[in-house]
């Protein structure tokens, strides 16, 4: 026996193997990342590194026609000077397929306009934007920018974003256009982790043609001073445009396969083939609720209660879509009739929503138009979502990050509100915005009302955070699928139980 | 495969052989080392990707460890404090009686139903006895995503097909993916779209048996319950119990097809809440990854446990010809 011979036969034999694995490795990663560098189309998730430039890049340019090549030389002429900076899309909207083009064009733009940062962008679809995110910064892989994102999106990252007034301060970045809005993206600590980027207020989404089938006049069309409006001014239907006034207009435009009407007794609930009013994928609880008021449930001493007028919130939608039925339930929202976006499918008379709806609206034709919210109490609440663009704390880059985020909020802007169906934060823009909305909405929607909801925003707004938030807004949300599935759903008994379980939770 | 030299040419007269069988042969070794090579990629690779992550999730168990920091708490270690949080959360208990009681429900199921149909297509009596085996396997070829997204139209209580043929027949349809009551039910349904790899296994078992046996029990004068009892089920007896271990180890792991029909949260009301989506929502819902580990861990344990039962009880049922284990 030479068991020393043995084990150096072993020893050479295991540094040869991983040598060649770790030559193996690199030549593989630098194939790979030689074919992401401009193909950001296909492959939305894949970066771009700087190996990226190497050999065999260098030489798989012959094949290419003569505007690729071109392409691709400027942009290896550049990469070795340019800083990275990967903007992660995904978290909000912005990875939806018709949109990745749109977005990709302003990358182009963006790095075309200037030769020290080469801005590489990661699409990720939204239901797993939050667990990929995870993943990368848990991997000390963090993306430099984050977003569009809403405050629900970054709630569940808090802690996650740099401070930008340093880099504002930097950059001499001028916050004035933002007219102070910027402050609602201020932390407790005093942080200003975001500046306004799109705005989506809400609305009543109507379709007009059903209205009109039914005889029965369109939603008000502007605001009181107080916030208040009127319905049908002149017919028999007038009186305060109210959440009770929606109900029962509601009834009469939702109709059966016989022609019945909610309001009738023949109207049969199992084939309805119309309905009235849908909360348009807007009906987690916390949106849910503040229709009917703002509120929060973390009240000022640290406890959970559920604001009344939601639960008053709650109590009218199910009356709404289990006793009349003039609202779908979840399984009427799935099915072949609404498809899942139940005011697109022409099948829904009213819908509540925001601004950001106009993403997903094209199958209804342009017999539509958008009008007031009613009241509740004589109270007209707005809701308002808000989307901007984070930058994380572990970001090497972050000057380099937020001179990106000037071009977003500054010649990019208008591109990016288009791809996203926001409506600017900053008021000087709105104009060109909206003629831009209205070139692709010819019909003449009514846009005002939607910036009128701007001055009854939400406050406190419904997606603001709370303690132990990702925990506490799973269990929140957990009201809301018996509350469209089940018609016997206790509502009373749940928000005790979601109160003793969120004082639970905050305790722990 | 090591050759060993042991024919009578090789063979000195006091009995030693002209190669030493001590590992210096020539050829010895450098099969030794070719085998070296071979398998050293794969030792790597298990090492590497299956070994260190597994000892690593085992101490992040013992961690506060979170997967994104959301409130600047370090990482700690907490003792046993994750695997005690276990015993006392509703969730991971609601996630338990889930599980077993689809378990309960499946694990039949999937057995019978495929040795079932398994017995008929290799019936010699049945006509188009390929076409019917690959439309039993089909499903399993489809993704399963595109499956799921399938089965909820289908499902749908208000425009879904089954919907429609219940009403046909004058039943009123429940709202299966909605309904608490339903919606097990509704995954057990769905879970026999997978049994086209049970099928196939099943009837390579089925033709495995020999045709000796069948006739000499004819003889003997045995019917077909007695051919089934007597011959088939102890013959095939081994293939179950694997079909079986297979199966109980992939409902430990039965996680996409409800994450795709109800959410991480279970819908409706927890009643589609595995286990899994306990560990899933924990760890990459709510970033709690070193209660995550202990979640997976704990699974691993129960499934392992379950496993060893299986094993033990193999020898009161499952006949080995050879009686290898």
């Amino acid at each position: 026996m030479k068991p020393k011979s043995q084990v150096n036969h072993l020893l050479r034999t295991l540094i040869f193997l991983s040598v060649l694995a770790l030559f193996a490795s690199a030549c593989g990663g630098s194939t790979s990342s030689s074919t992401t560098s401009d193909d950001a189309d296909s492959t939305t998730t894949d970066t771009v590194d700087d190996s990226a430039t190497g050999d065999d890049a260098m030489e798989d340019e012959d094949a290419m026609d003569d505007a690729e090549t071109e392409a691709e030389d400027t942009s290896d002429a550049s990469d070795g000077d340019r800083t990275e900076v990967r903007w992660f899309v995904g978290l909000g909207t912005g990875s939806q397929d018709e949109q990745i083009d749109r977005q990709d064009a302003v990358v182009d733009a963006f790095n075309s306009s200037q030769d020290s940062i080469e801005l590489v962008v990661e699409y990720i679809d939204n239901t797993t934007a939050k667990d990929v995110l995870a993943t990368q910064i848990a991997a000390g892989n963090a993306p430099d920018i984050i977003g569009p994102v809403g405050l629900e999106g970054s709630n569940a990252f808090a802690g996650q974003y740099a401070d930008l007034e340093p880099l504002i301060a930097a950059a001499e970045f001028d916050l004035s256009p933002f007219a102070g809005s910027e402050e609602s993206y201020r932390t407790a600590e005093g942080a200003l982790e975001g500046v306004p980027f799109a705005t989506f207020p809400s609305g009543i989404f109507f379709n007009k043609d059903l209205f009109d089938e039914a005889g029965l006049p369109y939603p008000p069309a502007e605001y009181n001073a107080d916030g208040t409006s009127l319905y049908g001014e002149g017919t028999e239907y007038e009186g305060d445009w109210t959440y009770d006034k929606l109900a029962e207009i509601a009834a009469i435009l939702s109709v059966d396969a016989a022609g019945n009407d909610a309001t009738s007794a023949a109207y049969d609930k199992a084939n309805v083939v119309q309905f009235g009013f849908a909360h348009q994928w807007t009906s987690n609880p916390a949106s849910l609720g503040t229709s009917f008021g703002a509120g929060r449930i973390e009240q000022a001493d640290g406890s959970a209660q559920v604001p009344a007028e939601w639960v008053e919130s709650y109590k009218w939608y199910q009356n709404l879509v289990h006793e009349v039925n003039a609202a779908p339930n979840s399984a009427q929202t799935a099915s072949d009739l609404l498809a899942g976006n139940a005011f697109n499918s022409g099948n829904v008379a009213m819908a509540s929503t925001h601004l950001w709806y106009t993403c997903c609206i094209a199958d209804v034709g342009d017999a539509w138009d958008i009008g007031a919210l009613p009241t509740h109490n004589g109270t007209l609440v707005s809701k308002l979502h808000g989307d901007t663009f984070r930058i994380h704390k572990d970001s090497e880059n972050q000057q380099d990050a937020f001179t990106v985020l000037e071009y977003f909020f500054g010649d990019g802007a208008l591109d990016l509100l288009d791809v996203y169906g926001g409506m600017p934060a900053r008021p000087d823009i709105r104009d060109t915005y909206f003629a831009a909305l209205d070139e692709q909405f010819p019909q003449g929607v009514n846009w005002d009302i939607i910036i009128e909801g701007l001055e009854y925003a939400d406050s406190p707004n419904h997606q603001t955070g709370m303690p132990n938030f990702l925990e506490a807004d799973a269990r929140v949300k957990e009201l809301e699928g018996p509350l469209l599935e089940d018609p016997d759903f206790d509502i009373d008994a749940a928000i005790a139980a979601l109160e003793a379980d969120l004082n639970a939770l905050w305790a722990s | 495969m090591t050759i060993v030299f042991t024919g009578p040419d090789d063979r000195e007269a006091d009995g030693s052989t002209h190669r030493p069988l001590d590992g210096h042969g020539t050829l010895e070794k450098r099969e030794r080392r070719w085998g070296l090579m071979f398998v050293t990629p794969w030792l790597l690779g298990l090492v590497l990707l299956f070994v260190i992550p597994l000892v690593l999730s085992l101490l992040m168990s013992f961690t506060n460890y979170e997967l994104v920091d959301t409130d600047n708490q370090e990482v700690t270690w907490v003792g046993l404090d994750n695997w005690r949080r276990i015993f006392s959360d509703p969730d991971v208990a609601n996630g338990l009686w889930v599980t077993m009681k689809f378990a309960l429900m499946y694990l039949p199921i999937s057995t019978l139903l495929p040795l079932g149909v398994a017995y008929l297509l290799t019936s010699e009596r049945l006509w188009g006895r390929s076409l019917f085996r690959v439309l039993f396997y089909l499903p399993s070829m489809v993704p399963l995503v595109a499956a799921m997204i399938i089965w909820r139209f289908y499902l749908n209580s208000e425009s879904g097909w089954f919907a429609r043929l219940l009403r046909w027949v004058g039943f009123d349809p429940p709202n299966f993916l909605g309904d608490p009551a339903w919606v097990l039910p509704a995954l057990i349904l769905i879970g026999t779209w997978g049994i086209g790899n049970g099928i196939i296994i099943f009837i390579a078992a089925l033709n495995g048996v020999p045709k000796e046996l069948y006739e000499a029990a004819r003889i003997d004068g045995a019917n077909k319950w007695h051919l089934f009892r007597d011959v088939t089920w102890p013959m095939i007896s081994p293939i179950t119990f694997y079909n079986i271990i297979v199966t109980l180890v992939g409902l430990g792991q039965y996680f996409l097809v409800p994450f795709i029909l109800n959410g991480a949260e279970g819908r409706p009301e927890g009643a589609s809440k595995f286990y899994t989506m306990v560990f899933f929502q924990e760890t990459f819902s709510f970033f709690q990854a070193g209660y995550g580990a202990a979640l997976a861990w704990a699974m691993f344990i129960v499934v392992f446990a379950l496993t060893v039962l299986l094993f033990w009880s193999a020898k009161f049922w499952v006949h080995y010809e050879f009686e290898e284990r």
